[in-house]
């Protein structure tokens, strides 16, 4: 959309809303704060925007339950509990800067990008375990498909930390 | 970050940072910084920076400073971190006179 010309004004839960930005572009960055606490979540963003960047928040799936509250014990110490207040439903981080011509990341070194891609490792690997023990329990191979289903995304991450270290050694972005 | 202490080895991005701490910057100016004396060659991701800020910061090598309430938060070195950075230029001037022992000074 902002390659079209488009600026984002809003998320909700469903929902994009974009406006037509004129003459001046825009660039955007999607980043997994999932992890975070409240108080980390906070101050990157304050952060961010004493940059000179716009932050929105999204959540990554519709979350459709009774209760919004969850625990997520891959999380740092304080975002176990994910509730309204904190990073239940806006999981993701979206930044707009205004576009100068030059490429918009938010992690540049390979210890940073490594670092990153562990934290959006660990939910996957997590939900890996959980189903694969279910499905030793329980002797069900439902379990054992969402285990899998895990898996993939997993391994993904695994070999982008991988290749990122190899990187590391010699360089340092 | 993994900066060497014990050697003294400095990543190249925690060394730019504390080169910039020497007065009061904020997030936005440490960039620029760092874009404007490598003439565009290192460019920090605000992630990277704000990880490297907070990484620093807890080593005790910068400070934040000033009260900035409603300003945006500024960052100081401190004299530990300017001992840091001295070590630092020390082993990079050994470097370089090796490598120009080395290579005899052309480039």
């Amino acid at each position: 959309m902002a390659d079209k010309g488009y600026r984002l004004i809003r998320t909700s839960e469903l929902l994009y809303e974009f406006e037509q930005c004129g003459s001046k572009r825009v660039r955007y960055c999607i980043e997994f704060i999932g992890q975070k606490s409240k108080s980390s979540v906070r101050e990157y963003h304050n952060f961010l925007e004493d940059m000179g960047y716009r932050v929105f928040y999204k959540n990554i799936n519709l979350n459709y339950s009774v209760g919004k509250i969850r625990w997520r014990p891959w999380a740092e110490k304080c975002g176990q509990i994910a509730a309204n207040g904190t990073t239940f439903n806006r999981e993701l981080l979206i930044v707009e800067r205004e576009d100068d011509g030059k490429p918009f990341s938010l992690h540049t070194t390979y210890e940073d990008k490594q670092n990153y891609y562990k934290s959006v490792r660990k939910p996957y690997l997590f939900l890996f375990a959980f189903s694969a023990i279910l499905g030793i329990v329980m002797q069900a191979w439902a379990w054992g498909i969402f285990a899998a289903a895990f898996l993939v995304p997993a391994i993904f991450y695994q070999i982008e930390v991988m290749q990122l270290k190899r990187q590391a050694r010699t360089k340092e972005w | 970050m993994r900066d060497n202490v014990r050697g003294g080895a400095l990543t190249e991005v925690t060394f730019y940072i504390l080169l910039s701490l020497y007065s009061p910057k904020h997030g936005y100016a440490v960039m620029q910084f760092i874009e404007e004396k490598t003439y565009g060659r290192l460019t920090l991701g605000a992630g990277t920076l704000y990880g490297a800020l907070g990484s620093l910061k807890d080593k005790g090598w910068i400070k934040p400073c000033g009260d900035y309430g409603d300003r945006k938060k500024e960052y100081i070195i401190t004299p530990s971190g300017r001992e840091i950075v001295k070590r630092e230029y020390i082993r990079l001037q050994e470097l370089v006179n090796v490598a120009a022992g080395i290579i005899g000074g052309s480039v």
